[in-house]
């Protein structure tokens, strides 16, 4: 009987030992794949080299490191490209490579960009979320090419193992958005496109940059989508968007990397110049106008509430159109020197030359 | 072996193989017996290899784990409620599956390691608390097991708060509901080991268990060292569950309903009933993750599928006590 019981013990100590081996070696597996900027640069360096010496489109293979760390080659030009998430979706789309897409992300019918440039995408098979992707029916596609989110590196990594090329991308901000653009477009072969897309958003940028870096940088509050008191912080991308169209984040000293709860008092404390809603905000500017605990903050007062246009995309995410979020923003702050039809030729002139989408400028008031 | 239970026995893994079969049929990938046999088709024959027998054999391996663990853990507590939920094991394994999430990067290997330790922890410390109690009473266990329950999910609530809501929120929210969708062949071949060890010394120490189950005053004067044995019993279950919930997720009820279901058909509480609620557990899971990946246009987490079959069972069981009392 103690002798059994010695035994059973034993053999319980050596898997709890096996086990901490498992996690010990767990651990290295994270270490080695790191998420974020350095693998992330050499993507980018890797990809531009690319592009320079490939003058023609489509030398094939072409070798580049994702932003999971990981080194894909693609051994010829993709022909079915499935994109599992919506940024690449609309960057395939203003690359024009959307007649190549063969799935797409679950939920594609909620994003009206697809409906005006792509509909025939509404029809694709869906391949699931990050949280949730369908490896099976991708795989069941025969795709060349699969592009992923950074949440969903761990099915990357199992579509690799079968077989399946796969790149995943983390376009958190505009280096990373930028690296996005030159990957994909490398990965597809087309140069030309990227190149194209990427010069207008560093145009632009330098544009804006000159137009609004003499000028008062007013305090800006963004009411989150979700509740009016919720917040971005300095860590997330809508504080870029607020800085490039020459404002100030009124809520520059919270950290968050997420939206922020805030309080009544502490919005009465920054007393912000100007609010700006969230494009896909749930509540009204009316309700924020007829708040009375807002009532005597100075935007209030002069009237300075505005929403960010939602009709075609949400600006104020890092997608290829989100240099047309600052543009807008800027538009309301200095429209002295960058005014309301400037900016409305601007987003015709976008969409249309990367969307094939004509856009009613009444559609942005 | 009464005729009653080779019967039952029987039936179930007849039926288990012909569950087993059709399981292997059904997914997004079309993958025939017959592509498997033949080269021109390697990517059906990889798909097969590495994510849809992996699959079927871990839903077969959760739910026997889950099903015989919770039979032995309403013996071992005489409690017909007893489930693995209820000393801990699966609160502290979803701490430890959010702590991976939030502190070492939320890859795969982090996750399974550290819920699989976060509920062996948890379980850990249930058993310390009841060797420093006064009272070495059956009710100890369960409410020393009530109490590190509340604190692994205190942990839990506090790291779910500090949790990216979009990101991080999402994967703790996702892991808690249990899935079957991402197992490969790596995850299987890791946990495969633990669950077997776990299952050998069970099977090793049946002699012990039905002893557990008669009144402690009697096993003690049997010779038996009632508190220790149950221990470690209670170890070796543990080790079965936290191998399985590590890469499976929480999967709700199945613990419950099969050892009750397994006793309701072979009207006995032996070793063999709890090896037979094994047999069931498997079955009811592998259909129950059928359902979940067939016959809808996504996937349904399976403990979607396993609660809807659960909680109504138990409210027959409640009502049927009612009856008896």
């Amino acid at each position: 009987m103690k002798k059994m019981s010695k035994l059973l013990s034993l053999l319980l100590a050596f898997s709890m030992c096996l086990s901490l081996a498992a996690c010990g070696s767990g651990t290295d597996t994270t270490t080695t794949a790191p998420d974020t900027t350095p693998a992330a640069e050499t993507a980018t360096t890797e990809a531009e080299t690319e592009a320079d010496t490939t003058e023609a489109e489509g030398q094939y293979p072409v070798t580049l490191t994702d932003h999971a760390g990981r080194s894909v080659t693609i051994e010829a030009q993709p022909e079915k490209i499935v994109s599992g998430y919506y940024i690449s979706s609309t960057l395939l789309i203003s690359l024009g490579l959307e007649d190549k897409m063969i799935g797409i992300e679950t939920n594609a019918k909620s994003r009206s960009i697809y409906a005006l440039a792509a509909p025939q995408l509404l029809e694709l098979p869906g391949v699931g979320t990050a949280k949730e992707f369908d490896i099976e029916g991708c795989a069941a596609l025969n795709p060349d090419l699969v592009i992923v989110p950074l949440k969903a590196k761990d099915a990357a990594a199992t579509l690799e193992e079968l077989g399946i090329t796969v790149l995943v991308i983390n376009p958190e901000n505009d280096q990373l958005l930028a690296e996005t653009i030159a990957m994909i477009g490398t990965a597809a072969g087309v140069t030309d496109e990227f190149t194209a897309l990427q010069a207008y958003i560093d145009d632009k940028n330098t544009e804006l940059a000159a137009l609004v870096q003499e000028l008062d940088k007013p305090t800006i509050y963004l009411g989150g989508n979700s509740a009016f008191l919720s917040t971005s912080g300095a860590q997330m991308y809508q504080n870029t968007l607020i800085e490039n169209a020459g404002g100030t984040n009124a809520a520059a000293e919270l950290t968050d990397t997420y939206w922020a709860e805030v309080s009544y008092e502490q919005l009465l404390a920054w007393n912000p110049e100007y609010i700006i809603l969230a494009p896909a905000a749930e509540y009204t500017i009316e309700s924020v106008l007829s708040d009375p605990k807002l009532a005597d903050l100075t935007a209030i007062q002069e009237g300075k509430v505005y929403q960010m246009p939602n009709t075609l995309e949400s600006w104020d995410s890092p997608i290829p159109a989100s240099i047309l979020g600052s543009l807008w923003l800027a538009s309301v702050l200095h429209g002295d020197v960058y005014g309301q039809e400037t900016f409305e030729a601007d987003v015709t002139r976008f969409y249309q030359s990367f969307y094939d989408v004509t856009v009613d400028p009444a559609q942005l008031q | 072996m009464k005729k009653r239970t080779l019967t039952f026995y029987t039936v179930t893994l007849l039926l288990l193989g012909v569950t087993f079969l059709i399981s292997l049929m059904i997914g997004k990938y079309p993958v025939t017996p017959a592509m498997l046999f033949r080269d021109e088709n390697a990517m059906a024959v990889r798909v097969f290899w590495t994510l849809r027998l992996p699959r079927v054999l871990m839903a077969f391996v959760a739910g026997f784990a889950l099903s015989f663990a919770g039979s032995i853990y309403q013996t071992l507590f005489r409690n017909p409620l007893a489930a693995p939920d209820i000393i801990g094991v699966s609160s502290g394994a979803s701490a430890g599956a959010a702590v991976g999430i939030l502190f070492m990067g939320g890859s795969m290997w982090a996750v399974m390691g550290s819920s699989f330790l976060g509920g062996f922890l948890a379980v850990l410390l249930a058993l310390g608390l009841t060797r420093i109690a006064a009272g070495r009473q059956i009710a100890t266990f369960v409410l020393a097991g009530v109490a590190i329950n509340a604190i692994s999910q205190a942990i839990l609530m506090l790291l779910k708060l500090s949790a990216d809501p979009e990101k991080q929120l999402a994967s703790i929210e996702y892991w808690t509901m249990g899935s079957f969708a991402s197992i490969t062949d790596t995850k299987l071949l890791t946990i495969l080991p633990f669950a077997a060890v776990a299952v050998l010394g069970l099977v090793l120490l049946r002699r012990q268990i039905s002893l557990l189950a008669m009144d402690s005053e009697y096993v003690t004067m049997l010779g038996v060292p009632v508190a220790s044995m149950r221990r470690l019993i209670l170890l070796l279950a543990t080790l079965l569950v936290a191998s399985v919930v590590c890469v499976t997720g929480l999967i709700y009820f199945i613990g419950l309903i099969a050892p009750h279901l397994a006793r309701l058909m072979l009207k006995s509480n032996r070793f063999s009933t709890m090896l037979y609620s094994g047999l069931l557990g498997s079955l009811i899971l592998l259909v129950a993750d059928c359902v979940a990946r067939g016959f809808t246009i996504g996937e349904v987490p399976v403990s979607v599928v396993t609660s809807l079959i659960g909680a109504p069972f138990l409210i027959y069981l409640i009502c049927r006590k009612e009856k008896i009392a």
